[in-house]
């Protein structure tokens, strides 16, 4: 199939470029030119089965880009709350210290609460009703190339070959399947998301991350929560910095209120952390028997779970943004203020320009490098930089604790973003993390961040527990899409370098060691390897995958870099309705 | 054959569902789907339709959100669609269900109708029955084949226990098809681009509410089941132990 556009992704960054391309396709074709475009051969890919629902956001809307894409959307977008009050607090393992002023680039006075995922939705309705058509069900399973150069000047991206459906779990076709797609596109957009898996391909395969400034990441795992009233405000922001984590990791949490009975409460833990056996959904369960958090659910109840990581690098971490045939919008390019922890209004900025590079392309008929380069000037004449240059040191300030953070982010405050002396380095956040036997001290301090959480079922929650909230849902019976290139290492030097982290990484408990009895009539379990320990007992990697909820923290945090996430058949995976 | 695929919007069957205000039902704000028997029931009238040639149609009652049922069974292959669309179209009893859907499609002659079983959620099984009865033509439940024949149909309907019951049936009829009669297909990327060519066909309430009577049905209560263990630990060698359970499940329980 033949298209001029293909948008890989139907979130804000993907949306927002299918919306403004529509618009200045409609202005053009209505100037009186002889050469009239088409929105026809425009498409959104979307994996998702609807609009939305793998979309999922703490809920923050800076509304800065939507008001330039569309002027007086607050009239019609369903939006839950202006931000009318916030406070900043430090947490101890029993105390509470609230910062004395918030923060400025904590002041959301101005911004809205959302369910991106209503939000998205909304969003793909403006698509549809403007004439370009999303695909959901569809995933992007690998890029098409015109050649095999691996050199960003003369590679070209030629569209993506869509997913096969109806495949078994043994790779075998079913009576119902239907190859994948090759749809050839002049322009190629990938808004997948962190860490597009069609991103990852495009930024190795042609070196684009910058080693000494390598994306680094964070995994925020939320809930939704009824609680009775008058607890949290609706409007009102709550963030949280320290327990239950260390001064050694960075993140933190936050409360929106969506109304005077609905909250979304979720934390955020750092990708970079050193003890493998972090359990960054352990670490929001130990948030919540806070009592700044206890006293705001407790008696309430949770109505739906998510997991998502984000990228956390900001501009200096932010990949080469085209090239010859292709663009990289939103999360997947690191469009992302992490000082504000809010990232929708850049990506919805990004999609934005990339659209308005795309649209000349079209007109131009030429979509090389040389022309969507036009994109790239268009961000670095925009405020996405004015907001992203002075912040750029932020997170990586973070690298060596707390404390420290803290400092370099207020000289960075006053020096407008310059640390003293040179811009940060940083390697990407999985070397950080240290092997089981050179675990330092201070290990009693993490108990409530390491190893699984068991939950009492009424305020804390086990994994499984949660994901049956996210709304997961799989076809079992396919190939595994969590790829492990080499399962013998798993079993053998992951258990005793790492401990196994994916058992502790993975919110949704897709990774399982399990004892296996020594029988060889034992059936193989979904995606199983295998290996005598030493002692004798043999423990073997069970992958879960209908567990998963495309978060894709074990594609960016296993310490050895042998997960690969790909896309399940299109239409599985997490329902996040209302998140 | 000209053929008619009866197909309702329900809940996601893994949705968190939540109790509206009333208790009387569930909150709304939940993702859709295609009740799957009606999935099956769409696939089967594909493949008569390849078959023997002919069209099919897709019919649905419910709100402006139900449209998203009929825009899939376009792109997997249906010919064209009706929507009965009011909110008002939720919330009926299967008798008026079938009711409008009989007015629906009044005067155009199908061959054959069919729809799924039951609905996921409410699970009457009754629409596709009274629909039968209405339109005044026969009906088959539960079917798990279809030939069609000179004389008109070959149907094999599933009983309890693995059996089966094999019938002949003439045309015009309606059938309830039971899931797994198929496999499934996917909508393809094409499918779903010409489906916004495809005429689709919107009826309005004031349109059937002439046929429509008093509803027989209505919920008056929903609730979720309190948990009522009562676990009773029996204390003593094996077989005073099993006296007891037989005492027990004889005299307390009566279950034997």
């Amino acid at each position: 199939m033949e298209a001029d556009v293909v948008i890989v992704g139907g979130g804000p960054a993907g949306m927002a470029c299918a919306l403004r391309l529509a618009q200045l396709i409609d202005a053009h074709n209505a100037s009186g030119v002889d050469e009239l475009l088409s929105k026809e051969n425009i498409c959104v890919l979307e994996k998702s089965r609807e609009v939305g629902q793998h979309c999922l956001s703490g809920g923050l809307l800076d509304p800065r880009s939507m008001r330039e894409l569309l002027p007086g959307f607050e009239k019609e977008a369903p939006l839950d709350a202006e931000v009318t009050k916030e406070s900043v607090w430090f947490l101890t393992r029993s105390g509470r210290y609230k910062a004395p002023i918030v923060p400025p680039p904590l002041r959301d006075h101005g911004n809205y609460v959302i369910s991106l995922n209503k939000f998205v939705k909304w969003m793909g309705q403006k698509v549809e009703q403007a004439g370009i058509t999303v695909f959901t069900g569809f995933a992007g399973s690998e890029l098409l190339w015109a050649n095999e150069s691996k050199d960003v000047e003369t590679a070209r991206v030629l569209g993506v070959q869509t997913d096969d459906k109806g495949v078994d779990k043994e790779g075998r076709p079913k009576g119902n399947f239907e190859p994948g797609y090759e749809l050839r596109a002049k322009v190629t957009i990938l808004a997948e998301g962190t860490r597009g898996s069609l991103a990852k391909e495009l930024i190795s395969k042609l070196g684009l991350e910058d080693l000494e400034h390598a994306q680094t990441y964070g995994v925020g795992i939320k809930e939704l929560w009824e609680i009775p009233a008058g607890r949290v405000a609706k409007g009102e922001v709550i963030y949280t910095l320290g327990y239950p984590l260390t001064s050694r990791e960075y993140g933190g949490a936050w409360v929106y209120g969506i109304s005077d009975t609905l909250v979304s409460v979720g934390y955020v833990t750092g990708l970079d952390y050193q003890d493998p056996r972090t359990d960054p959904h352990h670490v929001f369960q130990s948030f919540k028997e806070h009592k700044l958090a206890r006293r705001i659910l407790e008696g309430g109840k949770m109505i739906r779970y998510g997991a998502k990581s984000l990228p956390y690098g900001g501009w200096l971490t932010m990949p080469r943004i085209y090239g010859n045939g292709w663009m990289l919008l939103g999360d997947s390019a690191s469009f992302l203020n992490s000082q504000r922890l809010k990232g929708i209004h850049l990506a919805i900025k990004s999609g934005m320009l990339a659209a308005e590079a795309a649209f000349d392309a079209l007109v131009s008929g030429d979509s090389s490098a040389d022309r969507l380069r036009e994109y790239k000037a268009a961000v670095d004449a925009s405020w996405i930089r004015e907001e992203l240059w002075p912040v750029r040191n932020f997170h990586q300030g973070f690298e060596h604790g707390l404390l420290g953070g803290m400092v370099r982010a207020g000289i960075q405050q006053v020096r407008r973003g310059g640390n003293l002396g040179p811009d940060a380095k940083n390697g990407a956040g999985y070397t950080r993390m240290e092997r089981v036997d050179e675990l330092g001290p201070a290990l009693a301090k993490r108990a409530p961040m390491v190893g699984n959480a068991k939950g009492d079922g009424k305020l804390t929650f086990d994994r499984l527990t949660d994901v049956f909230h996210s709304g997961t849902r799989h076809d079992e019976d396919q190939p595994v899409h969590l790829v492990v290139e080499d399962l013998s290492i798993c079993s053998s030097r992951c258990t005793k370098e790492y401990g196994n982290p994916c058992q502790y990484f993975c919110p949704a408990a897709v990774y399982e060691m399990v004892e296996q009895p020594q029988r060889a009539d034992t059936p193989r379990a979904e995606g199983a390897g295998t290996d005598g320990g030493s002692d004798g007992s043999t423990k073997e990697l069970r992958i879960n995958f209908t567990n998963c909820v495309h978060c894709k923290t074990c594609d960016i945090m296993d310490p050895y870099q042998i997960i690969t996430w790909v896309p399940p058949e299109g239409g599985g995976g997490p329902n996040y309705d209302g998140m | 054959m000209k053929i008619l695929v009866c197909i309702k919007q329900v809940p996601q069957k893994d949705a968190p569902l939540r109790l509206n205000e009333a208790g009387t039902w569930i909150r709304d704000d939940v993702s859709w789907e295609t009740n799957e028997p009606d999935a099956y029931a769409l696939e089967e009238a594909l493949r008569q339709k390849e078959k023997h040639g002919g069209e099919v149609a897709a019919i649905t009652a419910g709100p402006a959100r139900a449209q998203q049922v009929l825009r899939e069974a376009l792109a997997k292959g249906a010919d064209r669609a009706i929507h009965l669309e009011d909110d008002r179209f939720a919330q009926m009893d299967a008798a008026n269900t079938a009711r409008a859907i009989a007015a629906a499609i009044a005067g155009e002659n199908f061959d054959l109708i069919v729809t799924g079983l039951q609905s996921d959620d409410f699970g009457a099984a009754q629409t596709g029955v009274l629909l039968a009865e209405i339109l005044g033509v026969p009906h088959a439940t539960i079917i798990i084949g279809i030939e069609k024949t000179d004389a008109g149909l070959k149907l094999k309907r599933e009983l309890e226990a693995g059996h089966y019951q094999h019938i002949e049936m003439t045309m015009p009829a309606v059938l309830t098809i039971q899931s797994g009669i198929n496999k499934l297909r996917y909508a393809t990327l094409i499918g779903i681009k010409q489906a916004k060519m495809k005429p689709m066909r919107k009826v309005t309430w004031a349109e059937v509410e002439g046929k429509l009577s008093k509803h027989v049905q209505k919920i008056e209560r929903l609730y979720v089941p309190g948990s009522q263990k009562k676990t009773r630990k029996i204390e003593a060698p094996a077989g005073e132990a099993a006296k007891q359970v037989v005492e027990y499940l004889k005299n307390e329980a009566r279950a034997i």
